[in-house]
């Protein structure tokens, strides 16, 4: 089986390299919500420094040191979802082309198709978030720009956590998504679903905004959204002080159950949907 | 041994009621070249998608180089090539790209199939373009590649669908010389399905006429042919309304006269054509009949299909026979 998920997976690399807008947009994305968005939208500045307000929203960020590192770590979520969204048209494009017949008909296990799929584009999905991160550092050193501040060391079971939580992230968010490009045959279908949890699963999390600003129903929904627990274990590692009720592996905990779960559900529906007729 | 192919009674009916395949029961012995001949929508896909797994049957049985097709998909897959009717390359990637992600589904090591993909590349002419994007190709280098695509892993058997469809005509003998050569060459066991008559005559061993889902005729395109056992000759007279028929059946040779509606030509069957024609003119000219034209024809496989289903063959497309399982769109139709 590993040699036709090798395949499968050197053909989704070749298809992605083909397309340079495609590579470019990974990079590009990042900086641009991080240099527009994250420097335009910072709570802290809607107070005079010291008063009473400032104070409050450095409460509500729960240790990080401004606004900005807040927004910045976020981004990690948002770029994973956004990288991860487009992730079944792949497939959708496959079976129109009659590619995917092509390889249905060959007697490749119908779980390594699935899984070459699901690890290149959850690895296109995990890195840029790296990408989004070392930005936002860099940032603290170019004048006129805030950046991202963290604590002067992050040990490496931190560390380990915070790649293990962008991992988990960037494949249940995958195999969500390469799930509805087996299932559905309409572009405009997938295009709907996608536009419909898109937004959904970035404002019920806290990875723009904190989560004690929120009224306490949404508060509660954001506690078990997958990108706010990714969103806690980063800036539980990564600043100096933290405000989180539960340590940094009750999150990834979280995250574990939710992998499990929506890659399970992809197993299922491209098994279901790899099925002879 | 068992044969390559073995149907018993198979079919297939779509939810919603549609019968594509009424009941089928064939046999195709090893090293034979079996013809499926038949309009679009006479079923032939649907049969094929059966035999290679792609679809289930809803009633009967097929067995593929002795495995049973609804049990063991996965061992037939192994065995079996499937040229599909509509290109099934990847645009983004090269001819040869293509051809390595084939042969890597299919189990072989990049070790194993280097050789290989080399080899069917040359062999197909398309040594030159192999690393060039698929986009790049014409239509009938996509033909070529889609038959790669069929035969990188070296099955014993190897299913064409509708494989010359939209070819040129020195596509199409170019087409049938390499599968002649893959018989010969590999005694590779090919089974075809074709809407062209001179595709199923020139190339197949044994010939199946299916129409509305069922098989009407089996046997060498020879066989098919002498058994219509005549010669057909067209008469037609200068003026419709006139009746040939009691003069031409008092000719010497004729076994049937048969007026076709609306035309006034008759179809008359006969020994031989060579001698008839001059004996037609005669009569006619004696009988004071103006001829309009007298034409003769061989027996063919057109005339087989006419005999066995009552109505002309026609060729062109009406794109309406189903998709294999999994494929939407309308690229290459």
């Amino acid at each position: 089986m590993y040699r036709e998920f090798l395949t499968v997976l050197r053909r989704e690399a070749l298809k992605w390299v083909r397309v340079p807008i495609w590579v470019a947009s990974y990079f590009v994305v990042p900086i641009l919500y991080l240099l527009l968005f994250g420097q335009a939208f910072d709570l802290g500045r809607l107070f005079p420094p010291g008063a009473d307000g400032s104070v409050y929203v450095r409460a509500a960020l729960l240790g990080a040191p401004n606004y900005f590192s807040y927004f910045a770590v976020g981004m990690v979520a948002f770029v994973t979802l956004t990288a991860s969204l487009y992730s079944g048209t792949g497939i959708l494009f496959d079976k129109q082309l009659g590619i995917h017949a092509r390889m249905t008909a060959t007697p490749a296990p119908r779980s390594a198709l699935f899984a070459g799929s699901l690890t290149f584009r959850a690895f296109s999905a995990a890195w840029p978030a790296f990408l989004a991160l070392g930005f936002a550092l860099a940032f603290t050193g170019v004048p006129g720009l805030v950046g991202l501040s963290v604590r002067s060391s992050v040990s490496a079971v931190g560390a380990a956590e915070v790649v293990a939580a962008e991992a988990l992230l960037a494949l249940m968010f995958t195999a969500l998504f390469l799930s509805f490009g087996y299932v559905l045959t309409s572009n405009e279908a997938y295009f709907g679903i996608t536009s419909l949890l898109n937004l959904p699963i970035l404002f019920t999390s806290n990875a723009l905004f904190p989560q004690g600003t929120m009224p306490s129903w949404l508060q509660t929904v954001t506690a078990y959204n997958p990108a706010s627990m990714a969103a806690n274990v980063m800036r539980e590692n990564l600043f100096p002080t933290s405000g989180y009720p539960y340590p940094p592996v009750v999150y990834l905990l979280g995250l574990l159950a939710w992998a499990a779960l929506l890659v399970s559900l992809g197993l299922y529906l491209s098994a279901r949907s790899l099925r002879v007729p | 041994m068992s044969d390559a192919v073995t149907c018993k009674n198979l079919g297939k009916t779509f939810p919603g009621g549609v019968e594509a395949v009424s009941s089928v029961s064939l046999d195709v012995a090893h090293g034979e070249i079996y013809g499926f001949l038949g309009p679009n929508g006479a079923g032939k896909t649907t049969l094929i998608s059966m035999l290679t797994t792609l679809l289930r049957p809803t009633r009967g049985s097929a067995e593929v180089e002795g495995i049973d097709v609804v049990r063991y998909p996965e061992r037939v897959r192994r065995r079996i090539g499937l040229v599909f009717q509509r290109s099934t390359s990847d645009d983004a990637l090269t001819g040869r790209e293509n051809l390595e992600v084939l042969a890597g589904l299919h189990g072989l090591s990049p070790r194993e199939a280097r050789p290989r993909i080399r080899e069917v590349l040359e062999r197909l002419d398309l040594g030159e373009a192999a690393d060039r994007r698929v986009s790049t190709y014409s239509g009938g280098m996509r033909r070529r590649l889609e038959i790669g695509a069929g035969i990188v892993h070296e099955p014993s058997l190897l299913f064409l669908d509708e494989p010359t469809l939209g070819l040129d005509p020195q596509g199409r003998a170019g087409f049938w010389e390499y599968v002649r050569d893959l018989r010969s060459r590999r005694g590779m066991t090919i089974f075809l399905t074709t809407h062209y008559l001179d595709e199923a005559d020139q190339l197949s061993d044994r010939v199946s006429i299916i129409d509305h889902g069922r098989v009407l005729r089996t046997g060498s395109p020879v066989a098919l042919k002498e058994s219509l056992g005549r010669d057909v000759v067209l008469v037609r007279p200068s003026d419709p309304a006139r009746d040939l028929r009691s003069l031409l059946a008092g000719l010497p040779g004729v076994s049937s006269v048969d007026p076709r509606a609306g035309d006034g030509e008759y179809r008359v069957k006969v020994a031989r054509s060579e001698s008839f024609v001059p004996a037609v003119v005669r009569a006619c000219d004696a009988a004071g009949v103006e001829l309009a034209g007298v034409a003769t024809r061989k027996p063919s496989l057109d005339e087989v299909f006419l005999t066995v289903t009552g109505r002309e063959y026609r060729e062109e497309s009406e794109a309406n026979a189903p998709v294999p399982a999994g494929t939407t769109g309308t690229r290459g139709r």
